[in-house]
């Protein structure tokens, strides 16, 4: 059960951070 | 995948069973129909399908291309009032699988659409298919979260709604990057990434549709014990779904949301002109379009941040920290804007959009608070009507405002100044229907084997 809430996490946990760190590299444009 | 599987009675969870299993179930299927806030990524592209790098004669412009994301939010707040005692009743995996089914059909219809150029096809598939897709789909996992978290219902509904606003997040790259990988000599990629959009959300929320569970009926999480002295404004009582719309309550919890989104929803249509133009020489483009992911990431944080706040602090404090804090820094944004101060500006934005959010994500835990849990779902679905209003009520108030002031000669870096304090207004009234709201009179409570309402012949 443990495996599986982690791989389910992690499942929607990358794709997650991977859009707010695209949305966060796009924002720094905002401060340079 | 046989009917069985998908059934309610299927889905209850056994001894044992972690309920933090339910919330990535539920982030599957809210990061996916979450991809409608990111639709204006295909606008452009959609006005270029015959010329390819420029519009050509034949096709489609702007105006009518932007017409795909207004049926859909209309379509998401109808089937969510259309359907919600529908999804209470089958449960959160059918009603996964059947939003699954609508979305990814959308696109799919749309993907013919292109092939077509046949616009009232998209209109159909995304914005009808696809907009029903959004309803159910944003519906379907509340009641079930609630029930899992009867002790942290805010921050269960709160982790949920928040994926709604990751959904853009993610859709935005995902869909410049697959029409990047898409195009070719006689192609903009556009129907190729809705076609595989289509497949990979599909996918995507099948993960949700597999792991979701409800729990046994009477189940309570280890320890937990329900108050004897519930808090103010928390009703132990249920109301059904056909008689909470007909409460003072309802109405009042409707302008409370109708108000936070119209002062929100307006401002995120808008932000990239706005800045640009506030600023004008100081703000390029380019950093217009960081500010709009940076108010994004707020949208999508104050979700989560504000409906978990909202366990400690209750939910009708947490609406009006959002209504007096909103209406102290829109009346801050002009002067902001005068000063010069970009800083000040974006940090403004940032709180406002954080309480954007929030409102989303802290409504059913408010709803379920004055309603009960029995049908709370239902009841959400038919407050989203709220939302479809707001819709056009925001992004019409900001636009026909400023476009007025700049007809009337007022320079274009103070023409949202009005819209500013017109926001305020609209927040003093989500105010007062949320200072006026009272707990639900008991001739209403729903009572189990006497009908739909007792209370409704009292």
């Amino acid at each position: 059960m443990k495996a599986r809430l982690f791989l389910l996490w992690i499942a929607v946990g990358i794709p997650l951070l991977w859009g707010t760190y695209k949305t966060l590299e796009n924002a720094l444009k905002l401060f340079q | 995948m046989s009917s069985s599987f998908l059934d309610r009675q299927n889905t209850v969870a056994g001894p044992g069973f972690n309920r933090f299993m339910v919330p990535p179930a539920a982030l599957a299927v809210h990061l996916c129909i979450g991809q409608a806030y990111a639709f204006s990524t295909f606008n452009l592209p959609l006005t270029k399908l015959l010329g390819l790098t420029q519009s050509a004669p034949g096709d489609w412009n702007l105006k009518d291309v932007g017409w795909i994301f207004s049926i859909a939010i209309v379509f998401l707040g109808s089937s969510a009032a259309l359907f919600g005692r529908w999804v209470e009743r089958v449960g959160p995996r059918k009603s996964m699988f059947v939003a699954a089914l609508c979305f990814a059909g959308g696109f799919l219809v749309s993907a013919v659409g292109i092939h077509l150029h046949q616009l009232w096809i998209i209109y159909l598939g995304y914005g009808v298919l696809g907009g029903c897709g959004l309803g159910i789909g944003y519906i379907s996992p509340v009641s079930t979260l609630i029930k899992w978290f009867p002790d942290r219902p805010g921050m269960a509904t709160g982790m949920a709604i928040m994926g709604f606003g990751g959904g853009a997040l993610i859709a935005a790259p995902l869909s410049v990057i697959l029409m990047k990988h898409f195009t070719t000599a006689a192609s903009n990629g556009v129907m190729e990434t809705f076609v595989t959009m289509g497949v990979i959300y599909f996918m995507f929320m099948m993960i949700g549709v597999v792991s979701v569970r409800v729990p046994a009926e009477g189940w309570r999480p280890a320890g937990w014990v329900p108050s004897e002295h519930p808090k103010k404004l928390v009703t132990a009582a249920n109301v059904s779904v056909d008689v909470a719309w007909r409460t003072p309550q309802f109405w009042m919890l409707w302008g409370v949301l109708c108000m936070n989104v119209t002062a929100g929803i307006g401002v995120l249509g808008q932000a990239s002109p706005m800045i640009q133009e506030m600023f004008s020489g100081k703000v390029t483009a380019a950093a217009a379009a960081g500010f709009v992911g940076l108010i994004s990431l707020f949208n999508m944080i104050g979700r989560f941040f504000w409906a978990s706040t909202s366990d400690y602090i209750g939910r009708r404090n947490t609406y009006m920290v959002f209504f007096l804090l909103g209406i102290l820094l829109y009346s801050l944004v002009p002067t902001f804007g005068h000063m010069g101060s970009t800083p000040l500006f974006v940090a403004a934005f940032c709180v406002i959009l954080s309480m954007y959010g929030g409102g989303f994500a802290t409504i059913p835990a408010y709803l379920r608070d004055i309603f009960g849990t029995f049908q709370v779902g239902a009841i959400h679905g038919r407050l989203l009507t709220a939302w479809s209003v707001a819709g056009v009520l925001g992004p019409v108030l900001v636009n026909y405002i400023r476009q007025y002031q700049i007809d009337s000669g007022v320079p274009k870096a103070q023409a949202y100044s009005v819209t500013m304090y017109i926001m305020c207004g609209l927040l003093l009234i989500g105010f007062i229907c949320n200072f006026a709201m009272r707990e639900v009179n008991a001739k209403y409570y729903y009572r189990a084997g006497e009908g739909a309402v007792a209370g409704s012949k009292a």
